[in-house]
């Protein structure tokens, strides 16, 4: 009886309202102090000016803004590391798309087994699948020894983009292939034997059926990867060998080798810009699916 | 052996040409170690629509799936009017297939819905907007033509699929369970929708249901299947007046059950008391059933007429629902329920009375072997 009474009273202190912002509270503040106020800091070193021996002098200017977009390397390096991202993430869907689907139909335990499988590579860090790669592209590496033993030349793959270029891939393919099965809600068996009944092929069902429904976890997919693969940095570093440059390895190069802060912000901001891009482009192509 | 019996079956209530259109000879189907389908061979005529009767399991469903193609067969050949289809790929076999989940392309408006087959067929884009229309206003949805799917009520969306699954003219049109997922005044609708737009189009059709007044309503023939082999193939009158095992007769429709015997003299009884049935009777235990509403509750000691069986036994139950009464007859170690109209004059008799139950003898069914 009192205990009913207190309940009363104390919901009748607090509205719904009220306790919703008190639970959002400590999360918000986090948001704030740990990431708001470092991305404004950020955004303000992008407007300074930087002296030598990593200073960075307290004025106004947008010389970094014009200078990153006159000087043909900058142009070059985040022109490059935006087609890589849409490569990768390109080749990321082609070779996960069918691992998706097969999973989506896959059912049981053997579903739950390959489930695990396509996880388990996110349980090692990717500094570990890295090396991995570099053993196994590099010059005495079974790839290239395999290649050779057929009486081909084989291209360069270590320490160039091409090496990036997989080891990124295959990195980033966990992550396509949970989305694309997140997305692959709508696909429904029956919908694709009744357009094999009317008479489709099964490329024609693919076409018109399979991929159309597919199409927003192949959105959702594809938004994580290009992210990703933008911001990727201990890849392209270790597998690039210091002569791939791409955003994320030259923001490291101008934040910690050459000190060079407020370019470093301002490509970091622009590595934010590139995602806002990608977000806005993602909701676009969501809409027009709808 | 079962094809022969199909071939002197009574004509079809439609078909002009009682022509064999949809033949399955033999065919089987095994999955892993099961045998799902041992060997099912029928005939189903052209312009006809049969029903495959049967309870969840019975392998009804799988075999349409082996006709549309979507599973193949372990063994044997399905034909269409003598073409052999067993290997043809589903897109090449030109069948429509309804679906009870309706499965139309949730991307899709109605019209491209139904667009969707004719646009397989390469068919011109103008005769395909003429279709589409038609076949839309055959269905009473030519004002819904723009809308996707997920707007339309399941009444509707079944009405869609059959659309368009009809608008490619099919050879032959196959319908899973397409009633089920609807409730039951559309369920009415559809039934006489259904049927009345396969008799205006002639299309032979095939209809996997496990409802028995779909069945009997609805179509020419009836297959009642059991455990993956055909019980019986006849009209709907076949099945119910003559039922050719006990599953037929209880589950198309209702029946008393009486465990009787019948003696090397070819007396029949039950309960110690002596019956009268039609045609040959197999000597030793046997089933006896009756419908219930061909029961007749009489007095003790009423007059039954002759060619009527009677069974004395105690009334152990009696409820009153308006147009009806049902009662229950303890007959031995057996109970018959009774159904009966209401008359004005009717007087109920009292529990624990001694009662005579009766019917014709043409009504008495009698199947070998004891109750299972």
């Amino acid at each position: 009886m009192t205990t009913a009474i207190a309940l009363t009273r104390s919901r009748r202190r607090f509205s719904d309202h009220q306790v919703a912002i008190a639970l959002l509270l400590p999360i918000a503040l986090i948001n704030v102090v740990g990431f708001m106020l470092p991305i404004f800091n950020l955004a303000r070193f992008s407007f300074n000016r930087a002296t030598t021996g990593g200073g960075i002098e307290n004025v106004l200017t947008l010389e970094n803004w014009t200078g990153l977009l006159r000087d043909p390397f900058y142009l070059e390096l985040i022109l490059n590391s935006i087609w890589i991202s849409l490569g990768v993430t390109l080749c990321a869907l082609v070779l996960s798309y069918p691992i998706a689907l097969y999973l989506h139909r896959s059912s049981g335990t053997w579903r739950t087994f390959l489930t695990v499988l396509v996880i388990s590579p996110l349980l090692t860090s990717a500094v570990v699948r890295t090396y991995g790669w570099i053993a196994i592209l590099s010059d005495e590496g079974p790839v290239v020894g395999a290649i050779k033993s057929v009486g081909l030349t084989p291209p360069p793959l270590m320490f160039n983009i091409n090496g990036v270029f997989i080891g990124l891939t295959e990195i980033l393919m966990p992550y396509m292939i949970l989305a694309l099965m997140a997305g692959f809600g709508r696909l429904d068996p029956k919908v694709e034997e009744a357009a094999r009944t009317l008479g489709a092929t099964p490329w024609q069902c693919f076409r018109r059926v399979i991929l159309p429904l597919t199409a927003p976890g192949i959105a959702l997919g594809c938004l994580l990867c290009f992210v990703l693969a933008v911001s990727s940095f201990i890849t392209p570093k270790l597998m690039g060998g210091g002569r791939v440059f791409l955003l994320a390895t030259e923001i490291y190069d101008q934040a910690i080798v050459t000190l060079n802060w407020p370019l470093a912000s301002t490509l970091s901001i622009l590595v934010l810009i590139i995602f806002g891009a990608a977000l806005v482009a993602y909701s676009a192509v969501l809409k027009r699916l709808d | 052996m079962m094809l022969e019996r199909n071939m002197t079956a009574s004509p079809s209530r439609t078909a002009k040409v009682a022509e064999d259109h949809l033949v399955l000879s033999e065919v089987g189907m095994t999955f892993g170690t099961a045998d799902v389908i041992p060997s099912l061979s029928l005939a189903v005529r052209r312009g006809e629509m049969v029903a495959f009767l049967g309870p969840s399991g019975c392998g009804k469903t799988t075999t349409l799936r082996m006709i549309a193609g979507l599973i193949a067969p372990s063994r044997g050949r399905i034909s269409v009017g003598w073409r052999d289809i067993t290997r043809l790929p589903v897109h090449e076999r030109d069948m429509g297939l309804v679906f009870q989940s309706y499965a139309l392309f949730p991307h899709m408006t109605v019209s491209q819905n139904v667009a969707f087959g004719l646009e397989m067929r390469g068919i011109a884009k103008r005769e395909i907007r003429v279709r589409v229309e038609t076949a839309l206003e055959m269905v009473q949805l030519g004002h819904l033509s723009d809308r996707k799917p997920r707007a339309l009520s399941g009444g509707q969306q079944q009405r869609v699929a059959l659309a368009r699954a009809l608008v490619v003219e099919p050879s032959i049109l196959l319908l899973d369970e397409p009633l089920s997922n609807l409730d039951a005044k559309l369920r009415d609708e559809m039934r006489v929708q259904i049927r009345s737009l396969q008799q205006q189009s002639g299309i032979t059709a095939v209809f996997v249901t496990h409802d028995q007044v779909e069945a009997l309503s609805m179509c020419d023939r009836i297959v009642v299947m059991r455990g993956g082999h055909i019980e019986q193939f006849g009209t709907p009158g076949e099945i119910y007046e003559h039922p050719a095992t006990p599953f037929v007769a209880s589950f198309v429709g209702r029946t008393n059950r009486l465990s009787g015997v019948v003696e090397p003299s070819g007396r029949l009884a039950a309960a110690g008391q002596g019956l009268l049935a039609e045609g040959a009777l197999p000597v030793g235990q046997v089933q006896i059933m009756m419908r219930p509403h061909r029961v007749a509750l009489l007095a003790a000691h009423e007059h039954v007429p002759p060619g009527h069986n009677a069974l004395r036994g105690r009334l152990t139950g009696i409820t009153f629902v308006g147009d009806l009464i049902q009662a229950n007859v303890r007959v031995g170690e057996d109970e018959i329920t009774v159904e009966q109209p209401t008359r004005r004059s009717t007087a109920l008799p009292l529990m624990g009375a001694e009662v005579t139950v009766s019917w014709e003898a043409g009504d008495t069914m009698v199947f070998a072997g004891g109750a299972t």
